[in-house]
């Protein structure tokens, strides 16, 4: 026993600790080891990588560590301001960003940037709206959000199990622009939202979605979108997804240096090879789920297909139709988790 | 120094660490928890203080009184099933079975304890969905003209907890049988009993302790279970598990958090003292 | 065996086996979707799982979690029970009761607890602040089942090689251990059988370095694929054997 375990200890002392290590503190798509390995290789570096869901459990997540605990965050893009209101963030040196290359809507200097200092820089994005199975719909339906909850596909509705694109897209439903969402409109928003839970079969997260369309659980995902469907494209070429005539969103997410990193050289070498065009295009279909790369320039690294998936050439129309996530405060975040928790409950 | 004082000074130094863990790392985080269930937050400050705010919110908010609800339902329903469904199964092994296969059918009945506990309520999921084997099977039998709609309703839940309980249950049943002597049923049946009243009045009673003991075992994992409502449930309700990880995982509010598990426990605490003349813990 | 009994143990046995035998089929599908239609044959996700170096190491982790806080709480556990057993101490009842509580406690809560105790002592979430809680967890199981098992034949033994003047040490180590080398077992595969599969405390005790089950839970989040079941299958696999090999070995003398 006592053989078994410090054979044990050894192979786990030995396999880190020899490097210099980055702590991360991600979405699920960076965990994808085609992303990482490349910068681990290349800067002889291990990438400790964690995963959180929501801004929220994020910032709790940082706000109970210690400095120099974590290196890089990934965020929401319209959050960047809440982390560096909390002094999350460190500025970002944004000469030398390659923002230049970006699809111009991308930028989104109004979110990464605070009092004239870059704070974060846009990695990755793409739209919550509407997939489905065109085999099993109409297509011309899923250009009315209204068709959702007219009855004609009550039980065949999956919902996307987050709180703020899917509070959003209703809101474009009943409207109200995403910006426009404040805790006195939020009331209005109730009533078409528990009609919507009630057309639909269930509520859930990214995988559970994916199952549920890829084996005909369910026929249409509310909030989902390519990141949904692009994963699924080879197997099951029938899933399909579009932008309804009230609009859909446009979800960011943004990648910055975290303040009061040991290593904050690593940690911006760690962003700048993220919005590179050779990590952006590995970022773009990364194991979790797809997305547009921010960077234009990630295009040439691309193959054909993966742009079709992605569908590259229609970004022009889809950004001029998307709006961005509402950005609540602490209040009004509040109470638009409890008013989710409440549809959950339904 | 008498011998008395000697063992006792000797006593306590054997039980030290064991005590020191438990206070260190049980009681201490409890009443940890308990004060921060009184906290309550500004923003994402966690404010401490004595405010039964949470509380209040808990039994006054039909959400979170809903998730109490849904808990308590699925926890008793699963109890019950699993009770039912494992004795007959412990029974026939325990009497039926020839004694030299009787070890290889139990461990048959509980292999597949021995998946991993989240893998199994995904394969649940794979077996009950729309598109599921089940489904298909009935289909292709002709037993069913539309597919059943199982998965993402409390169903799924339950059966995927039943499926587990089932096979605790047998396994603490079981060791309750086979300890009884069979002078007992021998001599309810020289006095005339039939069968059955041998069942009813002898050989139940007898393993009353086991069932009891097994059921509140399956009480306190199932009502405090967050993968299998949350893999097979499809959001469609939510139990207190999930509305204890929402509060942690999305708006990071431990105060509530906090509460909700003083609440769980609390319901926990009645369900011992419920069951506690049955009980036999420490002979599991 | 009658019909009625050889019916219901069948049905038993199939409603047992269903979920099972469905993970493991679908670990060889063909295809990126573990659902029927079943498209065929291949080892590919076996290959992909095997070649995956988190989820490895997030074997190993479990393993090292499971074994040693095991252990820890064996030792912990046998040494009360033993002193329960044997010394007469004020308040021994309440103090069985300490110890058994943690077991009528969801494990929702220990981790909870641990959580906010652990955030305010400044002390990182890692393998360790995980295997404190796997002890917690598996202390009243290892107390129990030893506490239940010292009868009178150990004491005798004991008192006889106190009265030929061993120390307590010695008598722990060689007669008392040894006599409930079964029951000691039992205790320590279990309480490695519950540690091996726990999820929610590993879950939110634990940062970079993870255990299987909180792998296997990343993964599920990352997208269906035949890859869970094939890992899921080399667990219950790698489990079994082990079962099977212990039946075979440590428990046959029991019995």
């Amino acid at each position: 026993m006592t053989r078994t375990l410090s054979a044990l200890a050894l192979i786990l002392t030995a396999t880190p600790g020899l490097a210099q290590e980055l702590n991360a503190l991600v979405w699920c798509d960076h965990t994808d080891p085609a992303l990482i390995e490349p910068f681990e290789q290349k800067f002889g570096v291990k990438v400790n990588l964690k995963e959180y869901e929501g801004t929220a459990a994020g910032l709790a997540i940082l706000d109970q560590s210690q400095p120099g605990d974590w290196d890089v965050l990934v965020i929401d893009a319209v959050d960047v301001g809440r982390a560096v209101e909390a002094g999350h963030l460190a500025e970002l040196p944004a000469d030398q960003l390659p923002t230049a290359d970006f699809f111009p809507e991308l930028v989104m200097a109004e979110n990464n940037t605070v009092d004239g200092k870059t704070y974060a820089v846009t990695e990755k994005f793409g739209y919550n709206t509407i997939s489905y199975d065109k085999t099993k719909v109409d297509p011309a339906d899923m250009e009315d959000m209204a068709t959702l909850t007219s009855g004609k596909y009550d039980g065949r509705i999956g919902i996307y199990d987050y709180y703020l694109p899917v509070l959003g897209l209703v809101a474009l439903g009943q409207g109200i622009n995403t910006a426009d969402i404040t805790a006195d409109n939020l009331g209005s928003l109730r009533d078409p939202l528990m009609a919507l839970r009630a057309a639909s079969k269930q509520v859930s997260d990214v995988v559970s979605a994916q199952t549920a369309l890829a084996t005909g659980e369910v026929d249409i995902v509310v909030g989902g979108g390519e990141w949904l469907t692009a994963v699924l494209a080879v197997e099951t070429p029938n899933l399909d997804w579009t932008i309804p005539k009230q609009g859909g969103l446009r979800w960011a997410q943004s990648i910055g240096v975290v303040a009061g990193s040991t290593q904050p050289d690593l940690a911006l070498e760690f962003v700048k090879y993220i919005v590179s065009p050779e990590g952006q295009a590995r970022l773009a279909t990364s194991s979790c789920y797809w997305g547009m790369p921010a960077n234009a320039k990630a295009g040439d690294a691309l193959t054909a297909e993966q742009k079709t998936v992605l569908r590259w050439d229609q970004q022009p129309e889809f950004l001029a139709r998307a709006q961005l996530y509402p950005i609540p405060d602490a209040a009004l975040d509040t109470a638009m988790q409890d008013l989710w928790t409440e549809m959950l409950a339904q | 120094m008498s011998l008395q004082v000697r063992e006792r000074r000797l006593g306590w130094g054997l039980l030290a660490p064991a005590l020191i863990w438990t206070a260190a790392f049980f009681v201490l985080p409890f009443l940890g928890m308990v004060a921060l269930s009184f906290a309550h937050m500004e923003g994402r400050e966690v404010v401490r203080g004595f405010d039964p705010g949470n509380y209040t919110r808990i039994f006054t908010d039909p959400v979170m009184l809903g998730a109490l609800w849904n808990s308590l339902e699925i926890t008793a329903v699963v109890t019950v099933i699993s009770v039912v469904l494992a004795y007959p199964l412990a029974a026939i092994i325990a009497f039926r079975v020839p004694a030299r296969w009787q070890r290889l059918a139990l461990l048959m009945a509980v292999l597949p304890f021995w998946t991993s506990y989240v893998v199994r309520s995904y394969a649940w999921l794979l077996v009950l969905g729309q598109n599921g084997v089940l489904n298909q099977a009935l289909l292709g039998l002709g037993l069913l003209v539309e597919p059943l709609e199982i998965a993402s309703t409390r169903a799924a839940t339950v059966i995927g907890f039943v499926h587990f309980f089932v096979m605790l249950l047998t396994l603490t049943i079981y060791a309750n049988l086979i300890q009884l002597s069979p002078n007992y049923a021998r001599a309810a049946q020289d006095l005339g009993a039939s069968r059955w009243q041998t069942f009813v009045h002898v050989i139940l009673p007898l393993t009353l302790p086991g069932v009891v003991t097994g059921a509140f075992l399956t009480f306190v994992l199932c009502i405090g279970d967050y993968i299998t409502p949350q893999i097979l449930g499809g959001n469609t309700e939510l139990t207190l598990p999930q509305l204890i990880m929402l509060q942690l995982g999305r708006s990071g509010n431990f105060p509530l958090a906090s509460a909700l598990s003083v609440v769980l426990m609390a319901v926990v605490t009645l369900a011992y003292f419920a069951s506690s003349r049955w009980l036999r813990l420490d002979r599991v | 065996m009658r019909l009625l009994s050889r019916t219901y143990l069948t049905l038993a046995y199939v409603f047992i086996f269903l979920p099972v035998a469905v993970l493991v089929a679908f670990s060889f599908q063909d295809g990126r979707l573990p659902v029927p239609p079943f498209k065929g044959v291949t080892l590919d996700w076996y290959a992909k799982v095997l070649g995956n170096d988190d989820l490895v190491a997030a074997l190993l982790n479990s393993l090292l979690v499971a074994i040693v806080s095991s252990l820890i709480a064996l030792i912990l556990g046998f040494l009360a029970a033993h002193a329960l057993a044997r010394v007469r101490l004020p308040g021994s009842a309440l103090m069985r009761g300490v110890f058994i509580a943690p077991m009528t406690v969801s494990y929702l809560i220990i981790a909870l607890g641990l959580l906010n105790l652990f955030t305010q002592a400044g002390i990182r979430p890692s393998l360790w602040t995980a295997g404190i809680g796997h002890v917690v967890i598996n202390l009243p199981l290892c107390f129990a089942i030893t506490y239940a098992a010292m009868g009178d034949h150990q004491r005798s033994a004991e008192r006889a090689a106190r009265d030929l003047g061993a120390s307590e040490w010695r008598v722990l180590t060689l007669i008392s251990a040894p006599m409930l080398a079964a029951p000691l077992a039992a205790a320590f595969f279990l309480s490695v059988t519950f540690s091996w599969d726990e999820f929610i405390i590993a879950f939110l005790l634990t940062r970079f370095d993870v255990t299987l089950p909180v792998e296997i839970w990343s993964m599920l989040k990352s997208g269906l694929s035949p890859a869970t079941n094939a890992v899921g299958s080399l667990v219950f696999l790698v489990s079994v054997s082990l079962v099977i090999l212990l039946e075979l070995t440590v428990f046959r003398k029991r019995s």
